[in-house]
């Protein structure tokens, strides 16, 4: 046979005429026997690169690949005996094996998924995103309510006059009525009459009607201009100098304690959803643990075929994430289902003794509103960024350790 | 089949593959010392390297013109816990381009050293220089960049069951962030050309042990890597498809590869004349 891999046009060398380049044989590398070649250079040299001016180069090839017909660089190949038939089959399983490869364009992830986060750790951590939402929902709504009363307080002020001897009650009221409508900043000025006093004070001390006989304090309920309000320690000063009766009532410590009272709400809302992130953390780091365990192999081999740290990390991190997110978008759904049922509920419970308006003026609407709902859907994003940080540091941590 | 197409498809890559006619690949063409046979030490090397450059016309100044070693071990030794040592004093220059076997009796110490250059243990002792980077000293990342130049085929094969075979051979390239439209055909060339192209997307759990080894084998080159190490790649599979498999090792180091194949197979070695790295209590011999 002529010719070879390298040099296919190479004419068969002469019998007897011994290449130009041809090692010589050393002692105990005769013929026959193993020539240990090690050093590429001199491989090359040797058995691959013919130099230009040897026309006859043609190592034996055709001996390395003879076994097996149909295989081997062109110059030697042994045509494999094959029928029309077979060709024609080896060509659509060709075809068809390109076609499906075309169809897989879906590719599997790297981790499968169900090793890493399966239906308990999604069920857990829903439940600490429905926690969660529940309770930044309810801070989130006693804070409004808050807020509206302390607007509404903050609009109204009163003056209370007292009964005095030798003095028209009557004519006091209408007196100051009309100096305090007179002062900037207040609205209006509405005396309370006899009978609304006796009704206030009805709870406490009984019958109305014994209670008109008595010299009872009156009230004027002033209405103050809320954005721009009087100043009330002048107001104090001077309606007490014309006025010795009258004191005047801002309802500054009420504010302050309702203050108080939502602030600690609030801060006990914050330790509850800090408790909720702490737990959900401790469970994604011992998921995190127990996925790399369970992939351990996985990882090596990823290891092994040069990938990063950072993509190992990736593919982990990747389904938790997934996991935060779906986990975390049930968790907010069971909220939102909670505060859109609490009206009713709180309607049902209330049996009809309290009613709607009053209940929705103590605690609020118990439903929240597109703010409070924006709320819920950042602690979805806040659980599912979560989940997916603490598995990166949790995996990069583990590799970190394993060197 | 197709042969050329294979290494059309190996050399496709390749800036320089060694058909005629194409340059060179640039270690391939720098002098290297022609010595045969045992072991030579650093400067002797660069000593013999440095002559044949100024025979060669070239300057002394231009160090970049000797090629260094794919891998330099220097009194390596290492053992596992606080057992004996079981590689002692191991002193492995693998020159670029080059063609081993590494053989030696079971449990001497044939997957360690393959282990050692993959980078997945760290010797007890000694120095190792994989691509004339010292990895004692590599970070994560550095570690993972020369892994990438590294093709291994495990004993076990590790192949990943979630995985059809044509991902499994594709992950290394999956790896490296390229896109499946890329390598889409090589990968499915590949596969033909190992005789799995009715299994590509089988999951390695249904494949027999020979065809497991072959998809391994295909994972291993299909990144055409600068240094192909091998462990024991033909024990699972008939005389015929283990000679078929040594011309793929020949075909990847004629395109330049370094070659390490760990094996016990006298036939296998035979059938292709290299280097030996024979292994024997602990010791190594380059035969």
């Amino acid at each position: 046979m002529s010719g070879s891999y390298d040099n296919p046009g190479a004419p068969r060398r002469p019998p007897g005429q011994q290449p130009v380049y041809a090692p010589q044989p050393r002692p105990g590398q005769g013929p026959g026997q193993a020539q240990p070649i090690h050093d590429p250079y001199a491989y090359q040299q040797q058995y691959r690169d013919p130099p230009p001016q040897d026309p006859y180069y043609a190592p034996d090839y055709a001996e390395f690949y003879a076994d097996e017909p149909g295989t081997g660089p062109p110059s030697v190949r042994v045509p494999a005996p094959s029928t029309a038939a077979q060709e024609a089959e080896q060509r659509e399983l060709v075809a068809h094996s390109r076609n499906e490869t075309a169809l897989e364009l879906r590719q599997t992830p790297i981790v499968p998924a169900g090793s890493v986060t399966g239906k308990s750790l999604t069920l857990v951590v829903s439940i600490m995103c429905f926690l969660a939402c529940l309770t930044a929902g309810a801070v989130y709504m006693i804070n409004q309510s808050a807020a509206a009363w302390l607007r509404d307080i903050a609009s109204e002020v009163t003056v209370q006059i007292e009964p005095r001897d030798r003095v028209d009650m009557e004519k006091t009221i209408r007196d100051v009525s009309a100096y305090l409508t007179r002062q900037p900043g207040i609205v209006a000025a509405k005396p309370l009459s006899l009978n609304d006093s006796a009704e206030l004070l009805e709870p406490w001390l009984g019958s109305a009607d014994a209670l008109k006989t008595l010299p009872m304090p009156r009230l004027i309920a002033v209405e103050v201009d809320r954005d721009t309000p009087p100043d009330f320690a002048t107001l104090r000063g001077q309606l007490t100098k014309q006025f010795p009766a009258a004191t005047l009532d801002d309802h500054r410590q009420w504010q302050q304690q309702i203050r108080a009272v939502t602030r600690s709400f609030a801060l006990g809302g914050i330790a509850i959803l800090l408790l909720v992130a702490a737990a959900t953390t401790a469970i994604i780091v011992s998921a995190t643990r127990s996925s790399m365990a369970s992939n351990r192999e996985i990882v090596e081999v990823l290891h092994y075929v040069g990938a990063t740290d950072r993509l190992i990390a990736r593919e982990f991190e990747r389904h938790f994430l997934r996991l935060g997110i779906k986990a975390g978008m049930v968790g907010a759904i069971c909220a939102i289902a909670v505060f859109l049922a609490m009206p009713l509920v709180m309607q049902t419970l209330g049996g009809g003794s309290v009613t709607q308006a009053e209940m929705s003026r103590l605690v609020g609407t118990g439903s929240l509103d597109l703010k409070g709902y924006l709320l819920l859907v950042g602690l979805v994003i806040v659980i599912a960024a979560l989940c997916m940080l603490t598995s990166r540091f949790g995996v990069k941590r583990i590799l970190h350790q394993q060197g | 089949m197709p042969l050329p197409q294979l290494t059309a498809l190996l050399s496709k890559y390749e800036t320089g593959g060694c058909r005629q006619g194409t340059s060179r690949p640039p270690y391939a063409q720098r002098p290297y010392p022609a010595v045969h046979g045992g072991h030579i030490s650093v400067p002797q090397c660069s000593a013999i390297a440095l002559d044949r450059a100024k025979a060669q016309g070239l300057s002394r100044d231009s160090p970049d013109e000797v090629a260094t070693p794919v891998i330099q071990m220097r009194n390596v030794g290492l053992k596992y816990d606080r057992g004996p040592e079981v590689l002692r004093d191991l002193n492995i220059d693998i020159p670029p381009g080059s063609f081993h076997f590494l053989t030696g009796p079971s449990g001497a110490g044939k997957t360690s050293i393959l282990r050692l250059m993959l980078l997945a243990l760290k010797p007890t002792r000694g120095n190792i220089h994989l691509f004339n980077q010292d990895v004692t000293r590599l970070g994560t990342g550095r570690r993972a960049e020369l892994r990438r130049r590294i093709g291994i085929v495990f004993q076990d094969f590790r192949l990943l069951d979630h995985m059809s075979t044509w991902e499994n051979v594709a992950l290394p390239l999956r790896v490296l962030g390229k896109d499946v439209e890329d390598y889409r055909e090589d990968v499915t060339d590949l596969l033909q050309w190992v005789g799995l192209g009715d299994r590509m997307h089988a999951a390695p759990s249904v494949l027999s042990g020979g065809e497991k080894q072959r998809a391994a084998i295909a994972r291993a080159v299909i990144g055409k890597p600068e240094l192909l190490l091998a462990d024991e790649p033909t024990g699972n599979v008939d005389p015929h498809m283990a000679r078929r498999l040594l011309r793929l090792f020949v075909e990847l180091n004629r395109l330049g590869t370094s070659v390490i194949i760990a094996t016990h197979d006298h036939q296998l070695m035979r059938h292709h004349r290299a280097a030996r790295i024979e292994l024997f209590d602990g010791h190594v011999r380059i035969v």
